[in-house]
């Protein structure tokens, strides 16, 4: 493989670990501060996707289509958590895997119901339908540094929210001791309707950002789900900085082995997990105490 | 008491059927029972170990596939010889997952097994040589006859049961029961309980396999839609409706969810959402299921 | 003199730059009552959970009967004979007070792998628990679910699971801690009785308890041992007396 097919290739990774990282951090924020384990939350990376299309598709504009989409995707994460996600909150794990998973259920449905089981492409918006060389022979699309500009974008404010704002100590403190928070008078339920859909709109933003390059179709949800899972695991659950670097690793090793061995693709990835499980039992930077 | 009369007569009752020569309750009611069989033993882990394992319907569809594979580039036919040979090969799988996916716990186990089944699910769906995304038909079944095959399910039904029970009123059971109460206790009583933990996951997968078989045998058909996280999710819905920690009640679960499913398929194109509807429901309504409907109010 | 039970070599537990428990080096000889004492946060549960294996060790080595156990864990620990209860109740919730001290109990047999006869039929559990469950008089509530138990007859039953398994070490995590003064009195009689053969490690903050019963008692202030002495020594020591300002001493 030339330098510059494995450089392609790199950034290909990192891309697409950006994109991984965007859905993981939603996960494990949901999963750190509400202790929610959700199934869901491919689903609306799903309906990202297709809002995104079906806007772009009325308005003739991609990142218009994409403007509008979000604080509607963090509208429907306020509903579903206090429609749903709320009343897990005393449940055991068997309670939230089941309930998310009717959501699935009810979300592919919908999708159906609303748009069909075609699949739909997404024109990237005029403005950024150019290609950006690389050395001599590669070339990489404008919209994939864009998602990836984005991607980098969110992470950073998500730092500087979590780690510099009064909200973000809020969250912080829910994320070790909800019920102390709750004691000192702080309303912990505002505090979890506004992660939980925070954590929607990032599944849905990437999903928006994703639709270009991967088309819009039924079940789209299901593999980013999977994966993300795997990244939260591999960065332990409730670090951001731990889905980063989880989806960085998962990100590269899925672009490479896709390339470098096409029939175990997919099982590379899980072995990597596997492998840090043995190592770290809860993940590169999970908690070190016998938590959730 | 009356339970144990009311489960003697669904149990005989059930046996009648293989006398009736109908093919479609035949078929209908195999597949059913299979579904128990898969419930009945997720429910050792989810409701007497407390472990929620979302790779469960990866041990049903490995056992189907070793007897695609030994049937069809063997040439084995035997059932004496195929069962023993898939059995292993799904215990010897739920060794391996399980002692990896024991490192974790809590979430991490629930979604470490998720990713398990994931895997293995793609393994085969991506894999022409594995039949890919269309599956494999099974060349010739170890049991020719539907009835045969009805009988066959009928009696592994029966005797997971009275071997789940057993396990579960011996010492070994007694353990899984702690572990689910308070698992840290357990550990500072004297208990190594990982190792209990694994010996459970085993049996549970090992059971699995029995359902995979028998479901290769009844239909002659793998595919790996068998294998992946909707099918375990499925599993852990039975288990909920029927109600955890009850044994029989899990039973009562598969056989109300066949049921609807079938006839969910006639009424309407979206049936799909009306399981979901069921789920959630069961899932903030009925939290203990079918089970806590019969005994009332009488389980602490 | 004989060799001690349980012997601690400068053990150290560290929190980031905290350390809970700093170079501890004690020696607890066997029969006898030795209470750990201190102020708050002068690391006595850090130091019994270092002992029952719950935390692991940054530096320093514990050793019983003169086997190094700094690694082991909780379950290998329990089985060597070290028993533990807790501050807080740690029961099976759901199961009655006979469940409970049963499955205490069954943790003496040589394995629970065992899957065909039914547990009932190991007699020998029973017994153990049953007796168990006689001494800290709670024969009559066998039938009670742990988590339906009053403060006090929880403590009991903590007690009572840790007797069933038979220990030769025992270690109490303030056994009294909550306790009206009715049911302290008829924990620390119980206590007595229990100690009578049998090794304890007592942290506890109850004073008059602690000089009733104990043998020995160590002063701990910011993890490190500032006294050890006879109940008489510790009480008398200016030292002592020093770091408790504010405290009572009775």
């Amino acid at each position: 493989m030339s330098f510059s097919l494995v450089a392609l290739q790199l950034i290909n990774g990192v891309e697409y670990g950006l994109l991984l990282f965007l859905v993981a951090s939603g996960l494990t924020l949901v999963f750190g501060v509400l202790g929610v384990l959700n199934f869901a939350h491919g689903s609306f990376y799903m309906l990202g996707a297709y809002l995104a299309w079906w806007l772009s598709e009325r308005t003739g504009n991609l990142l218009l289509a994409i403007l509008v989409g979000l604080p509607a995707m963090a509208l429907i994460g306020l509903l579903v958590e206090r429609l749903a996600i709320a009343r897990l909150y005393l449940r055991d794990h068997l309670a939230q895997v089941l309930l998310t998973y009717g959501l699935v259920l009810l979300f592919n449905e919908l999708q159906r119901a609303l748009w069909g089981n075609d699949v739909h492409g997404v024109a990237t918006p005029r403005s950024l339908s150019f290609t950006i060389p690389l050395g001599e022979a590669q070339t990489w699309p404008a919209w994939r540094a864009f998602t990836a500009l984005c991607c980098i974008a969110v992470a950073i404010a998500m730092r500087q929210v979590i780690l510099k704002t009064r909200f973000g100590m809020r969250v912080r403190a829910g994320a070790s001791n909800a019920e102390m928070v709750e004691a000192l008078g702080i309303d912990v339920r505002r505090v979890f309707s506004v992660v939980f859909s925070a954590g929607t709109a990032l599944a849905g933003l990437a999903g928006m950002l994703a639709a270009p390059l991967t088309t819009v179709y039924p079940g789209m949800g299901e593999s980013v789900l999977i994966l993300s899972f795997v990244v939260v695991v591999i960065g332990g659950i409730g670090s951001i900085k731990g889905a980063f670097l989880g989806a960085m690793l998962v990100g590269i090793a899925d672009t490479f082995g896709k390339v470098l061995l096409p029939g175990f693709a997919s099982a590379i990835v899980y072995a990597v997990m596997a492998a840090v499980l043995l190592w770290r039992p809860r993940g590169l930077l999970g908690p070190a105490f016998e938590g959730r | 008491m009356r339970r144990r009369i009311l489960l003697l007569a669904g149990a005989l009752a059930l046996g009648a059927v293989a006398f009736s020569g109908d093919r479609f309750w035949l078929q209908f009611l195999g597949k059913a029972m299979i579904g128990c069989i898969l419930a009945m033993s997720l429910d050792l882990l989810v409701g007497f170990t407390g472990l929620v394992s979302l790779a469960h319907s990866a041990f049903f569809g490995l056992a189907a596939y070793a007897l695609a594979g030994v049937t069809n580039r063997l040439g084995l036919v035997n059932p004496l010889l195929t069962f023993p040979v898939c059995l292993l090969a799904a215990a010897a799988a739920a060794l391996i997952i399980g002692w990896l996916s024991l490192r974790a716990t809590g979430v991490y186990f629930i979604m470490v097994t998720l990713a398990f089944t994931q895997m293995l699910f793609y393994l085969f769906n991506d894999s022409p040589a594995l039949g890919g995304s269309d599956g494999l038909y099974v060349a010739e079944r170890p049991v020719d006859s539907r009835a045969a095959a009805y009988v066959a399910i009928w009696a592994a039904l029966v005797l997971a049961y009275l071997l789940l029970a057993r396990i579960l009123r011996a010492p070994y059971g007694r353990v899984l029961e702690g572990i689910r109460g308070n698992e840290q206790r357990m550990r500072s009583l004297g208990y190594p309980t990982r190792r209990y933990k694994l010996v459970a996951f085993v049996i549970a997968g090992a059971l699995a396999g029995v359902a995979g078989y028998l479901d290769a045998t009844l239909y002659g058909f793998v595919n790996p839609a068998q294998l992946g996280w909707r099918q375990s999710g499925l599993i852990l819905v039975t288990v909920l409706l029927g109600g955890k920690g009850t044994l029989y009640g899990p039973a009562l679960g598969a056989l109300l969810l066949a049921f609807i499913e079938h006839y969910g398929e006639r009424v309407t194109e979206h049936w799909n959402a009306l399981i979901a509807a069921l789920i959630i429901a069961v899932v903030l309504f009925l939290p203990r299921g079918l089970a806590g409907l019969v005994e009332g109010g009488r389980r602490a | 003199m004989p060799e001690p039970l349980l012997l601690t070599e400068a053990l150290t537990r560290r929190f980031g730059a905290l350390a809970a428990v700093d170079g501890v080096s004690l020696a607890f000889e066997e029969g006898r009552v030795h209470a750990v004492i201190g102020p708050n946060g002068a690391g006595k549960s850090t130091f019994l959970n270092l002992l029952s294996g719950e935390l692991r060790a940054t530096q320093g080595r514990v050793r019983f009967r003169g086997l190094d156990v700094t690694r082991a864990t909780p379950d290998e620990l329990s089985r060597l004979g070290i028993g533990r209860s807790y501050q807080t109740a740690n029961l099976f919730p759901g199961l009655s007070c006979a469940d409970c001290a049963w499955l205490a109990a069954q943790s003496r047999l040589p394995s629970s792998m065992r899957f065909l006869r039914p547990a009932k039929g190991y007699t020998e559990v029973g017994d153990r628990a049953a007796r168990a469950l006689q001494i800290c008089g709670l024969s009559g509530r066998r039938r009670a679910l742990a988590g339906q138990l009053s403060y006090g007859e929880q403590r009991q039953l903590e007690i009572a699971m840790m007797l069933a398994t038979e220990p030769t070490l025992l270690l109490l995590d303030e056994p009294l801690a909550g306790l009206g003064h009715d049911e302290a009195l008829r924990v620390v009689a119980l206590l007595t009785e229990v100690a009578r053969g049998r090794t304890v490690i007592l942290v506890e903050h109850d004073m008059d308890a602690v000089f009733s019963i104990s043998d020995t008692v160590t002063v701990l202030v910011d993890g490190r041992v500032l006294e050890k002495g006879s109940p008489g020594q510790v009480r008398s020591s200016a030292a002592v007396r020093e770091a408790y300002l504010g405290d009572e001493i009775a």
